[in-house]
């Protein structure tokens, strides 16, 4: 299970993109990376510290390991409601840890299609499960 | 290059044509002090906003120093009715204004200073700006006794807050503001900042009482102004700038470009009110009727500011359940807001039978419902 904010359903279609260095994933995850020739699976990082992973059409988000140990604990997690349209770049949501509230950017133009309720109750969830690079 | 006119004057272009006394050296860093001549909680949140957003600050950090007429501010991810007295606030004429930081709830008046710190995100350093203040403080004072907290709280003899600490990040901009208490009123700032509501539950960010002392207190010396200038003296110092304080307008368009839209956002309860985390009410109260008491039970979920489930339960005998049914349906989707709750249970009663006692007990029941919001 990854701490994923929200996913997005995608107005550009999925760039096929390989990573050079493989991408070791962090413990209690389930997420699985699929390669292949159609390689539908894409995950990448934003210089902002957001990820997302696209799959036909669909992005999934999140912030990175880096984001959120600069972060430090999350108590509260500000997401857009489902339905909310967002062009790339535009501001969708808020983590505020210790006093901080800290902007996310939408990495993808899109359409919010579900948000991870979980963090609502439980926004330390976002510094627990993370993707970890290696190499 | 062409400057459109409207630009001309605009701050971020003043800004770049400063030039630092000292010359165009390398090692000289870049500062700016500003200081708002208005006192409107919401013009000088906009000047915060729009600084954030417009402009580059790489190798040109802000000081802005902004004080304001008896307000509240919550948090961004905060509740109003969890943090103060909404009621008094209406009776007093106390604004209520939300951040775009994070943090809990503070009260200003012209007794307390708010100091902004503006850098870029890799320049964002709460710890360095709070030991500034610190210095400032003790080149006034030297016996004064005041301390950063891990919170990033000043308390002053180890023990009462003096200034309470809230930033934002954002892509290439960062701030950090902090209050600082001079000579606020402290009796009005504890009851102000204490709720009456009972019931609530939610998961917005929840503000930590503390103790606090005004530092004329204190010192009879340390005023707003001798602290303010000390807090730039410090600051020009730091960033080796002109020790100069700017006096900026916020409502002025031409410096800023779009700022007068910004304060207006923040005023709406769209922005003030409907933001408040998702929430729910739990609670009952007793009501005094021809001598007997009765208990009316209060159950209502709130997203976005508006009733989502609204459940108002009385005693069967005491009103028809068809008018509690009405009232409860009603209610769904309004504002949680004493002022259209008045106009809607205005309308119902309207549709009611003449029975001055069915109006009266009616009366009984809104205004205490009222009274919760």
């Amino acid at each position: 299970m990854q701490a994923v904010l929200c996913t997005l359903r995608a107005v550009l279609s999925p760039t096929t993109y390989c990573p050079s260095k493989p991408w070791l994933l962090g413990a209690g995850t389930i997420q699985k990376l699929r390669m292949g020739p159609a390689l539908l699976l894409v995950h990448k990082f934003t210089e902002k510290h957001e990820w997302i992973t696209t799959e036909n059409g669909i992005g999934t988000v999140g912030i990175s390991n880096f984001a959120q140990e600069a972060l430090g604990d999350v108590v509260y997690c500000s997401l857009p409601e489902v339905g909310t349209k967002l062009n790339k770049q535009d501001e969708f949501g808020a983590l505020e840890s210790v006093k901080a509230a800290s902007e996310l950017y939408s990495p993808l133009s899109g359409e919010v299609t579900e948000i991870n309720e979980a963090l609502a109750e439980n926004p330390g969830l976002v510094n627990k499960f993370v993707m970890k690079m290696v190499g | 290059m062409l400057i459109p006119y409207s630009m001309k004057n605009c701050f971020q272009l003043l800004y770049n044509l400063q030039v630092p006394a000292a010359g165009f050296k390398k090692t000289v860093k870049n500062g700016l002090i500003i200081h708002s001549i208005s006192n409107d909680v919401y013009q000088n949140l906009a000047v915060e906003d729009w600084i954030h957003d417009q402009m580059n600050l790489e190798d040109k950090p802000i000081l802005f120093f902004w004080r304001n007429s008896p307000s509240v501010v919550i948090g961004r991810h905060q509740n109003p009715w969890q943090e103060c007295n909404l009621n008094l606030m209406r009776e007093e004429g106390i604004k209520l204004a939300r951040r775009k930081s994070g943090g809990g709830a503070v009260y200003h008046d012209m007794g307390n200073i708010n100091l902004t710190f503006f850098t870029t995100k890799k320049n964002y350093d709460r710890m360095e700006n709070l030991k500034l203040i610190v210095r400032a403080l003790n080149a006034v004072q030297p016996q004064l006794d005041v301390q950063a907290t891990k919170r990033f709280d000043l308390l002053l003899d180890g023990q009462f807050k003096i200034s309470g600490t809230a930033s934002k990040i954002g892509r290439t901009t960062a701030y950090h503001h902090c209050t600082l208490l001079c000579s606020t009123d402290g009796t009005f700032l504890s009851s102000l900042l204490k709720s009456p509501y009972q019931g609530i539950r939610s998961n917005a960010t929840a503000s930590i009482p503390s103790l606090v002392k005004n530092l004329l207190e204190k010192d009879p010396t340390l005023t707003c102004e001798i602290l303010m200038n000390a807090v730039a003296k410090e600051y020009a110092a730091y960033h080796q700038t002109d020790n100069h304080i700017h006096l900026i307008n916020p409502t002025d368009e031409t410096l800023f470009p779009g700022i007068n839209s910004k304060a207006k956002e923040l005023q709406t309860w769209e922005w003030i009110y409907g933001k408040t985390p998702k929430f729910n009410i739990n609670t009952s109260f007793n009501v005094l009727y021809e001598q007997s008491h009765l208990n009316i039970k209060v159950f209502i979920d709130i997203k976005n500011g508006r009733i989502e489930i609204c459940n108002i339960e009385a005693p069967d005998h005491w009103l028809p359940l068809g008018i509690l049914d009405k009232l409860n349906s009603s209610l769904v989707g309004s504002k949680f807001c004493p002022t259209e709750t008045t106009m809607l249970t205005n309308i119902l009663l309207r549709t009611c039978p003449q029975d001055h006692k069915l109006h009266s007990k009616w009366n009984i029941l809104c205004e205490k419902i009222k009274g919760i919001m």
